[in-house]
Order: structure tokens, then C-alpha cells, then sequence
């Protein structure tokens, strides 16, 4: 048996019948580790001593007959801008090379209480900014199904761990498809849940008003395992949402029931031609098996990523005032003592600490909100955007899912992208609406195409998560 | 296209550091991103309220709660020694008035 493709579900039956232990299974990931990592670099830190330690511990726990939770002993990967206390918390940035966590992550706390197991922390795009892990201050994944192709980005480690074998599941964030979009390049499950779903709570920022925290697994099942533990209010975050949530693993819906939108501002030009035709046939076996296939149309879909490119470094440029060179992180304050001032120490440690795609980022939204361009930009976005979320709010009055595809072509290769911004970010442009709505998305692995992996996109209405994802389980069922 | 010296005005607010070179990347890349959000100047946006968060709760508030960082000394200890420079308990600057 091969111990490294389990999912959630079987490793923690063969846990419970002691068919395995968690120390093997923890055991196993990481021989895969030492084995391919090498070459597709998921991990910016490993985490082997206190993984087998905390398996032990469900071992002995399991050994005298005492009952496990779903997640114990199971390992997982964890993006490495999501803080745990003790280990290093790096944003794949230079800025952040050396800090320590000083507390743990709600979303981390909540992994704990279950006896999860961290094995490590993955690779991701600097402060999960890019669409290809290129943008790492290290060194970038490469996509397991591919070794010449970018896994995507942001969360490209988390995505490549699990499809490698490195983790049964991981986490990842999602700010504008930082999550879907590497899981549709990699052939794996990967969701974005409603925001305020799931706390931020020791997440680095990038735009908060975005952020969302998710879960990346083998399928829908897991994803919505790990789901289910994750979510919830969090008084350390106050845009978290206090709900009674619907429990996933309750009854199944009647299939002949749904109803599924296909919006068609999301089937034009620049859409990869064999993507159009396998999410079609997708859409054609559903409707087969009773679901109902409606067109739909999203008008400013057309306008997303214009007013995500407004909003999201607006947000950027405010939240990364906090790196300052004065209270963590890289600071030139201790170089040339005599020479500096407070505001050279501000420039250089943040001029030399951030990557190109960060100050980019940074000077786009300062620029934005400078005095005489905030009414044209910022405010400006900041209305359209509500136009964005009325489009889903209208559509989901009919409706139960959306399906589109989760990018417009496969996984690219490395370099071809990076000299152009703008071509970067056209990668996201099926994913960046979910965000500015707030809504859940989710990315399953449908028909490869060229040997290379294509997600499909659904996405359901602010906070029926639960529906999108026993939605996502049927497709995913139908499509075998 | 931005020029050179609104690219240096910019930095200059965003407190970066940046080298000649980068200067004239930037001024290239950052007109190119403004060109594409132009596009929203197409939108009718009369009599549309703006959005100003990812949620619709309001003034959420909670206790102070001085278990979750102050009293907490091992994490207190970590924060205060991620500076690059301290004294005591206290983060430490060069001096800002001559």
C-alpha cells in the first residue's frame, strides 16, 4: 500500500483498525520528501522532529483504545505565511527570513486541538503575491505533473505537497484565486471559503477585505474535512462570521434539484479552446444525470480584475506600513550606525527586505490613494465592486452554483510571465470575482489536457459553503 | 507613462528604496497596470454606494483581554526580541529629535 496517496478519510479509518500507525504514515510523506523534493522545492522548512513526536503521542493514544478525531495524526502542509508558535514564518520574503511566530494561528490552534500533525511549511509567491510561486525569495516550485511548468501561485508549495505525496492535506490563502488556480494547475481539490468564514487570525495580511484561509486536498471530501474544523467566529477576527453551520456528511442533495448557472462572459476569447470543450462535457454529463444547466450572465465580470488591481494593492500599501525595520524583521539599523536616520532606516531595510512584485504593489497602491487619484481609483473601484457582488447576489436568487473553468489556459512555463505584470495577472481573471464578492469558490481536477491538469471552478452563494461542497462532490462523482 | 520623478515621488511615499534602474522598470510597469485600470472609467457608476469591506457586520467589538499577549511573558519575550534593536522593554530608534 502506498502510504504517501491516502486520503483523509483512509488513513484515518486505517489509523483506527491500527492497520498503520501515524508514525509510519508521517514516516512515509517525508521519504517522499527527502526522495523528490529536491526537484520540486514545496518546503521552505521541515518540521520531522516534533511531526514524529505529536505521532507518537496519537499512537499511544490510539493503542490504549481511546477514540481519535478525523484530523489526528494525519499530516499536513501549511503555506508559510500562516503563523505557528516557535517555528520560522518566512512569507517566502527576505524581510521575513529569520522571524520566529510568537503565537500560534487560530486556524493552527484549531489543527492542534485535533492532534493534527504539521510536517512542514510550504513555498508560496513573496506575502502570496503572484500566480506562479515564481515570485519566492528563495527559489520557485515546480508543478509535480510537470517539472517545467510553474505549479501556480500563490499557494504553489501547499498544491505541489499534496499532489507529490509530501502531505495528505495542507493550507493555502486565497486573496484572488491564490488557492484555486495552482490546485487547477496541479490536479488537485482546492477551496476558498466564503469570507469570514474562516479566521485570519495569524494569517499575514495581503488585502484583508480578500484574504481567506482554505484547504487543499486529494478531494472534495477531505477538502470539506478539514473545512468543518477550520471554520468559524473568532473573536481575534472581527470580519469572522458567528453562523450555526450545516453539518457536510448529513444527507445528500437530490440531484435533481440543482440547478447550475454557466455565465457566458466566462466562455470568450482567450480561453484555452480544449479547457472550453472538457468543462463542457463536464456540464453535458451533469445534465445528463438530471442536474439543471441554465446561461447566465454576470455583466461586470468584464471589470473584476481592473477593480481588484485598484482595491487589493490599496490594501497592500496600508498593511505593509508595518514593516518598518524598527520592531522585526530585516533592518538595516544596525549597518552604518552613524549615517542613518529614522526615514533612511525606513527606506532601505523595506527597499532591500521586499522583492519587485511587493514594492510594485506597494507604489501601485500608494499611488491610488494619493491626494486627486483617490476619487478616480479607489472610490471609483469601490462601487464597482458592489456592482461585482450584485451580479452573484441576482444570479444566486436562481441558482444554486456557478460553474466556469479556474483559468483560462494550463500551467505555463517558468519565465514566461514575469517580465510582463500584466500578463501575470491575467492568470487570475476567472478567479479575482469570487474575492471581491466574498463568495466560496472551489477548483476540482477534471480531464487532463496535454498532460497537463485543468481545474474546474464552482462557486456558490456567501456562506452556503456546505452546498457548494456536496455541489463540488457530485460533479466531482459525475466526472469519475 | 509615469515619469522618473513621479516614480521617485511615489517611492518616496511608500518609504522604498529604489535603484536607478528599477526607477525606469517601474515607471513602465506601473503605467501599464494604470492603462489597464482605466477600463473602469467605462462603468456607470452613478448612484452606486461603495463597498468597504468584505463583510456587512459593523463596529464589532470585543474585551480587552490581557491573557492573549501581555501577561503571556514567553510571547511577550519573542516580540520584543524580533527588534533589531531594543533596550529593556522597549524598542529601541535612533534619536528623531537633533
Amino acid at each position: 500500500m502506498n502510504l504517501s496517496k491516502l486520503t483523509i478519510k483512509e488513513a484515518h479509518k486505517l489509523l483506527e483498525r491500527k492497520e498503520m500507525t501515524s508514525v509510519e504514515l508521517v514516516k512515509a510523506h517525508f521519504n517522499e520528501i527527502k526522495k523528490r523534493d529536491k526537484d520540486i522545492h514545496a518546503f521552505l522548512s521541515l518540521n520531522e522532529e516534533e511531526a514524529l513526536e505529536a505521532a507518537k503521542k496519537v499512537d499511544k493514544r490510539i493503542s490504549k483504545g481511546e477514540p481519535v478525531e478525523m484530523l489526528a495524526g494525519i499530516p499536513a502542509a501549511i503555506k508559510d505565511n500562516i503563523l505557528i508558535r516557535g517555528n520560522k514564518v518566512t512569507a517566502a520574503s527576505k524581510i521575513l527570513e529569520n522571524y520566529i511566530a510568537p503565537y500560534d494561528a487560530t486556524v493552527i490552534k484549531k489543527l492542534k486541538e485535533e492532534e493534527a500533525i504539521f510536517i512542514g511549511k510550504t513555498n508560496l509567491d513573496e506575502f502570496a503575491m503572484g500566480s506562479s510561486t515564481e515570485n519566492s525569495a528563495f527559489e520557485p516550485t515546480r508543478n509535480p505533473v510537470n517539472l517545467e511548468r510553474v505549479p501556480g501561485g500563490s499557494s504553489g508549495g501547499s498544491v505541489a505537497a499534496v499532489k507529490a505525496g509530501f502531505s495528505v492535506y495542507a493550507l493555502g490563502s486565497d486573496t484572488g484565486g491564490s488557492i484555486r488556480q495552482p490546485a487547477g494547475f496541479c490536479g488537485v481539490v482546492g477551496f476558498k471559503p466564503t469570507y469570514g468564514a474562516v479566521s485570519r487570525h495569524g494569517l499575514i495580511a495581503m488585502a484583508s477585505s480578500l484574504d481567506q484561509i482554505g484547504p487543499i486536498a486529494r478531494n472534495v471530501d477531505d477538502a470539506a474535512a478539514v473545512f468543518e474544523i477550520i471554520r468559524g467566529v473568532d473573536e481575534l477576527d472581527s470580519t469572522s462570521v458567528n453562523l450555526d453551520w450545516q453539518d457536510y456528511w448529513d444527507s445528500p442533495l437530490d440531484i435533481e434539484e440543482i440547478k447550475i448557472g454557466v455565465p457566458r462572459e466566462y466562455f470568450i476569447h482567450g480561453l484555452n479552446p480544449e479547457i472550453e470543450k472538457n468543462i463542457k462535457s463536464v456540464i453535458s454529463k451533469l445534465e445528463k444525470e438530471g442536474v439543471k444547466i441554465e446561461e447566465i450572465s454576470l455583466p461586470y465580470s468584464e471589470w473584476a480584475l481592473a477593480t481588484y488591481y485598484i482595491i487589493m494593492p490599496a490594501e497592500v500599501s496600508a498593511n505593509f506600513a508595518r514593516f518598518d525595520g524598527i520592531k522585526y524583521g530585516y533592518s538595516t539599523m544596525n549597518k552604518e550606525k552613524k549615517l542613518q536616520n529614522l526615514f533612511d532606516i525606513y527606506l532601505k531595510s523595506r527597499g532591500e527586505g521586499f522583492g519587485a512584485e511587493v514594492r510594485r504593489r506597494i507604489m501601485l497602491g500608494t499611488y491610488i490613494l494619493s491626494a486627486g487619484y483617490y476619487d478616480a481609483y479607489y472610490s471609483r473601484a469601490q462601487k464597482v465592486r458592489r456592482l461585482i457582488k450584485q451580479d452573484f447576489d441576482r444570479a444566486f436568487k436562481e441558482i444554486d452554483a456557478i460553474i466556469t473553468p479556474t483559468s483560462p489556459t494550463t500551467a505555463f512555463k517558468f519565465g514566461e510571465k514575469t517580465q510582463d505584470p500584466l500578463s501575470m495577472y491575467l492568470a487570475d481573471i476567472y478567479t479575482v470575482s469570487v474575492n471581491l464578492a466574498g463568495v466560496p469558490g472551489i477548483s476540482i481536477p477534471i480531464k487532463e489536457v496535454a498532460d497537463l491538469s485543468v481545474g474546474l471552478q464552482l462557486i456558490g452563494k456567501n456562506f452556503d459553503d456546505v452546498k457548494l461542497l456536496k455541489i463540488a462532490k457530485i460533479v466531482e462523482t459525475i466526472n469519475g | 507613462m509615469l515619469t522618473k520623478k513621479e516614480v521617485e515621488k511615489i517611492a518616496e511615499l511608500a518609504r522604498l528604496e529604489l535603484s536607478e534602474k528599477e526607477k525606469e522598470k517601474f515607471a513602465e510597469d506601473l503605467s501599464s497596470v494604470l492603462g489597464y485600470i482605466q477600463k473602469l472609467s467605462e462603468v456607470n457608476i452613478e448612484k452606486v454606494e461603495p463597498i468597504t469591506g468584505g463583510t456587512n457586520l459593523e463596529s464589532v467589538i470585543r474585551k480587552d483581554d490581557e491573557t492573549k499577549c501581555i501577561s503571556d511573558s514567553p510571547m511577550r519575550e519573542q516580540i520584543l526580541s524580533a527588534a533589531p534593536n531594543r533596550e529593556d522593554d522597549y524598542f529601541k530608534v535612533p534619536s528623531i529629535l537633533e
